[in-house]
């Protein structure tokens, strides 16, 4: 033990250390020079190839929000920012408690690489001065999910948010199998009331959930295919199994 | 020296090992997000309005504007000595005292006129004598099926919570 002691913290061991970490910190960074002379010399006949990441959020086929990278490789991006529910109510109708309406929810891969994808859907009530009323209960947005390829994350799930992850690898240019087919509002909501007397034997009866906003948000996550399971820990901080591109939660 | 020798044993192990850090964690990802929503509005007030003439009670519901619409019912209440009489356009007997009115009461509608017919009264009837016919009438919030179609739902409990005036 003594002997291996002397050995590991004899001064020949420390140069030779200290000239291999300097050779494997050189080697490291040849890979990007080479690359980046191979570039400038074959300027004429070769093409730089660089990837992108992209992905949409879809309702009942329309692309209502995205983001994409730009290929340039330079971190820039493109957005496109629109609202849910937009053409729920056919014009002139109003909301009619307790119906269903067409609420298909899908993401859509628009990048040029393969990716695994999640969604949060997030369900709550506003006031009329728009802040959130939190004795409502968000059970009563229904909004159904039927499975389709998509998990639910318990860990992550509240009574408010619903995080799902897509288990199908979802190629560049794909589109996931819908997250969710309907929504309503349960009729419940009807039947909510709180009862005031007002003296003389008055009572005045009022509905718990008149006048308040009902609201859904749908966020979409992206990442790539290549490491899965590092980039999932990584970026969405979950442990998944990823395995013949079928991901499964851990 | 040796513990000197050590610690830059040490830091050559620590340079090496987080060289390949930077781009470890350099993953593609992207993300994007949508949200919308619609107001419910749950409120209704209904009236009555009633008028008599010819032994007939007439009786008009209205919704005022702004509200939500309404299924509505009426049933009138007599003495046992008379008869009464229900009939409308649009109007149902229930079969249980009551007369439905078929179609859902929009916001600032009326319902069509509901007469009750009173029937038994005293041909020595004199100017003074009293009798008692009194209409009531209640209003229930239109439901929805999962289709889309209209229901009123007249076993409907509320479920309260006390406040204060």
């Amino acid at each position: 033990m003594k002997k291996l002691s002397k050995l590991i913290t004899s001064p020949a061991v420390t140069v030779t250390a200290f000239v291999l970490a300097a050779a494997l910190l050189l080697f490291s960074t040849i890979g990007g020079t080479r690359a980046a002379l191979t570039y400038y010399s074959d300027a004429y006949t070769s093409r730089l190839a660089t990837y992108d990441i992209g992905v949409a959020l879809v309702e009942n086929g329309t692309t209502v929000a995205s983001r994409n990278y730009s290929s340039a490789g330079d971190g820039s991006w493109s957005t496109q920012d629109g609202s849910l529910l937009q053409n729920m109510i056919p014009e002139g109708e109003t909301l009619h408690v307790g119906q269903k309406y067409d609420e298909a929810l899908a993401v859509a891969n628009t990048g040029s690489i393969n990716e695994y994808v999640r969604v949060s859907i997030v369900r709550y009530w506003l006031d009329s001065d728009g802040n959130k009323v939190r004795t409502l209960t968000p059970d009563l947005i229904d909004l159904n999910m039927p499975g389709n390829g998509w998990v639910i994350d318990p860990e992550a799930s509240t009574d408010e948010r619903c995080v799902l992850y897509y288990t199908s690898l979802v190629e560049a240019g794909g589109v996931t199998a819908p997250l969710s087919d309907t929504l309503k509002i349960d009729s419940a909501v009807v039947n909510k009331v709180t009862q005031t007397e007002s003296g003389r034997g008055t009572i005045v009866t009022t509905y718990d959930y008149d006048g308040v906003q009902f609201v859904i948000e749908a966020n979409v996550d992206a990442v790539q295919e290549h490491n899965a399971e590092d980039a999932i820990l990584s970026a969405w901080g979950r442990s998944v199994t990823v395995s013949g591109g079928t991901l499964s939660l851990n | 020296m040796k513990k000197k020798n050590a610690c830059l044993a040490a830091l050559a192990v620590v340079l090496v090992l987080t060289a390949s850090i930077g781009s470890a964690m350099a993953y593609f990802t992207a993300y994007t997000t949508a949200a919308g929503g619609y107001t419910i509005n749950l409120g209704s007030k209904t009236t009555i309005e009633e008028t008599f003439s010819d032994w007939t009670k007439h009786v008009v519901i209205s919704n005022a504007e702004k509200s939500e619409p309404v299924f509505v019912r009426a049933r009138a209440f007599g003495g046992s000595a008379f008869t009464i009489t229900g009939s409308g356009s649009g109007w149902r007997d229930g079969g249980d005292g009551f007369w439905y009115y078929e179609e859902p009461l929009a916001g600032g509608s009326s319902t069509a006129e509901l007469t009750f017919s009173i029937a038994g009264v005293p041909e020595n009837a004199l100017v003074g004598d009293s009798f008692n016919i009194v209409v009531v009438y209640e209003s229930t919030p239109a439901l929805y099926h999962e289709d889309g179609s209209v229901y009123a739902d007249w076993t409907m409990i509320l479920d309260a919570e006390g406040g204060e005036a």
